[in-house]
């Protein structure tokens, strides 16, 4: 290839170009192409958290959702009137119980088809294929899936110009901003302390903790707190109790579902935990694993209860 | 090849006309199951006519209409409902089983072990090797082409596995099952140690990884099925053309080499076409158990160990199992998906045991 470049090879020059400019949109994943202000236009690209230019006739009538985080952020900026089908998971707001149901992570095609939708829209771990395979029958999906509390608003704002419904996304988003900033202008002020934190997630063959790039990662540290498993291998890391017992967490949170099996007790049973400070000074919180996983308008509400439990002090 | 036959005739004649009849019957009657299977499950799913009908109720009318005509009074999307999801994935169904029934039928006879099957010589960690690559490096990602690139990557490390598993267990250029059966296992056991370190240093992107992995029909296309069909039509001839030798092999190398059957390119021959087709399969379908080991010998106990009867009824059935396999994966708890390997075990098992109770031993010869 180098070769050929130096002797300037026109088709190796475009192949350079598109592949920079990609490169270039995917790292600015998220922005809009081609819509105005109003976000009325007739046809109008966009691109979503993964990098990919979707171009859409108009404003979607019908969307099917399937995962929750995009279900709560369609319903938060007054566009959940547009959905006709979500998959199993989505379960907030309460009205999303009367939609009808297209699958899990594996969709149900025939079912989506029937429903003859517009666009879908998508987190990351439902199935590629499929989503392909109704593309090329006239229906596009959007992933919207980015994994940072900044990247949430954006995710908001895109929602918005997609549905139509540029204000109330903008309000939604703005609103989530100010309380984000609230939060951190407490949290993160330059003589408030760091106690080391814990989030468990589960406990299944392994205790496993949020790592460095994930979602829990990032919270911990707006909410002013330090992840003792920040410096771990992976996103979703399995870590060694004697880990847990070295760090000595000031403070561990659990989450709590119907699949949970944690409690308090867990970890004031859990054998060599004894001298935790957390255990000691019996700062274990539960807290719902929705909450802490869904990156939609109640990650705010995460982040608050996140930072009221590190900081007590900060938030009477 | 009277050996192999009741033992109980008058002439050899007779005894020949009343194998054949028995095996015309038995080979015709499969097809009617199949054909009739595939049609059957055609009409199942959430949309009907068989099945929940939400959000939306086929009618039997609407759908041979659908089917058979295209577009009509019904909606248009009906057409893509019934050519773009159901049929596709019936027919890769029926592909993906027959590859795997009539691979673990070729190798069964070339290990004369009754544990082998079509994964034994390392396919499915292979398989999985190309497909974690894949969705590691991104390259899945990529729409429209992506879903090729897990396949195609899966197909050739599948085959390269083999490969290698072939090269280490065949000693001196000759193949010693036993050694080609442990080195089986020991390349899958390494192979599986490397993928699992992959994927637990994945993050975000092993759900792609596992769905594959998990083995559904469900990622079907055209495509899939036409790639398939070709790996399964001169897999399955080639099985076929060579069930004599098969048979014969059966009886030990060395008595199928005193009949004239070279038993080294034999094994060899079988262990690459069996491994095209399982590689084929696997890799759009990713690793779908059970089927492979448990249909040949169903079929064994109740046609006879004659690879002429046992390789083209096999085949057949392994194709009739997974259809309504898969029909019931997408039914139990629709609107979601059971994946097809835990239907495949659930009913193949109990299934199996009820033969072996009722044919007993006797009826397996291996």
């Amino acid at each position: 290839m180098e070769a050929q470049r130096r002797k300037g090879s026109p088709k190796i020059v475009w192949v350079t170009l598109a592949i920079v400019l990609t490169a270039v949109f995917a790292f600015s994943g998220g922005y809009i192409v081609g819509a105005n202000e109003s976000g009325q236009p007739h046809g109008f690209t966009v691109i979503d958290d993964y990098g990919r230019a979707i171009t859409l006739d108009g404003i979607p009538e019908r969307i099917v959702s399937v995962a929750p985080s995009p279900t709560e952020i369609l319903f938060a900026i007054g566009a959940g009137a547009h959905i006709v089908g979500v998959d199993n998971y989505s379960d907030f707001p309460a009205e999303v119980a009367d939609i009808t149901k297209v699958g899990d992570y594996n969709l149900n095609v025939e079912a989506v088809i029937a429903l003859q939708p517009d666009l879908i829209v998508t987190g990351d771990l439902v199935n590629r294929q499929q989503l392909d395979l109704l593309a090329t029958k006239g229906i596009p999906y959007v992933i919207l899936a980015d994994r940072t509390l900044e990247g949430v608003l954006k995710t908001i704002r895109l929602a918005g110009v997609i549905t139509g419904h540029v204000s109330e996304a903008n309000h939604v988003a703005d609103d989530m901003e100010s309380r984000i900033s609230a939060v951190k202008n407490l949290t993160l002020a330059a003589d408030v302390s760091s106690p080391k934190v814990y989030i468990e997630y589960d406990e299944y063959q392994g205790l496993w903790t949020y790592g460095p790039g994930s979602f829990g990662d990032d919270l911990i540290t707006q909410a002013g707190g330090t992840n003792i498993a920040h410096n771990t291998s992976s996103e979703y890391p399995k870590v060694a109790s004697e880990f847990v017992i070295a760090e000595d967490p000031n403070i561990i949170v659990y989450t709590t579902g119907p699949w949970s099996t944690l409690s308090s007790s867990t970890y004031h049973d859990r054998p060599g935990w004894g001298n935790i400070s957390a255990v000691t000074n019996d700062k274990i919180y539960g807290m719902d694993a929705n909450l802490l996983s869904r990156y939609g308008p109640r990650i705010v509400d995460c982040l608050e209860q996140l930072a009221a439990l590190i900081h007590p002090e900060l938030f009477p | 090849m009277a050996l192999l036959t009741d033992g109980s005739a008058e002439s050899p004649e007779v005894d020949f006309r009343r194998l054949m009849r028995k095996r015309f019957i038995s080979l015709s009657l499969l097809v009617v199951v199949l054909a009739v299977s595939a049609f059957v499950s055609i009409m199942i799913g959430t949309l009907g006519p068989i099945g929940p009908g939400k959000p939306e109720y086929i009618s039997f009318g609407d759908a041979f209409g659908a089917i058979f005509q295209g577009h009509g009074h019904w909606p248009d999307y009906y057409d893509d409902v019934f050519w773009d999801v159901r049929i596709p994935r019936v027919v890769l169904g029926a592909l993906v089983g027959a590859a795997l029934a009539c691979a673990g039928t070729a190798m069964q006879a070339v290990f004369r072990n009754p544990m082998a099957d079509p994964y034994i010589v390392g396919v499915s960690s292979g398989a999985s090797l190309g497909a974690v690559i894949a969705g590691l490096t991104g390259l899945a990602g990529i729409a429209f082409l992506g879903w090729l690139i897990l396949p195609a990557f899966a197909f050739v490390t599948a085959l390269l596995t083999v490969f290698a598993v072939y090269f280490l267990g065949a000693v001196g250029g000759k193949v010693n099952v036993n050694t080609l059966l442990l080195s089986g296992i020991a390349v899958a056991a390494f192979i599986g140690a490397v993928v699992s370190t992959m994927i637990y240093f994945s993050g975000q992107d092993y759900h792609r990884i596992i769905f594959w992995m998990l083995g559904s029909l469900s990622m079907v296309s055209w495509t899939a099925v036409i790639v398939v069909f070709f790996a399964v039509l001169v897999g399955a001839i080639v099985v076929y053309v060579f069930s004599r030798d098969l048979n014969a092999l059966l009886l030990g190398e060395e008595v199928a080499h005193n009949l004239g059957v070279d038993p080294e390119s034999l094994k060899t021959t079988m262990l690459i076409v069996a491994a095209v087709m399982t590689s084929a399969a696997v890799a759009f379908t990713g690793v779908i158990g059970f089927v492979g080991l448990i249909i040949p010998h169903m079929v064994r106990l109740v046609v006879g160990a004659d690879h002429r009867t046992l390789v083209p009824a096999a085949t057949l059935s392994g194709a009739i199992f997974l259809i309504w396999t898969d029909a019931l994966s997408r039914t139990v708890i629709a609107p979601s998906e059971l994946p097809v390997g835990i239907i495949t075990a659930l009913c193949g098992g109990p299934f199996f045991l009820y033969l072996l109770r009722r044919y007993g031993m006797a009826g397996e010869s291996s």
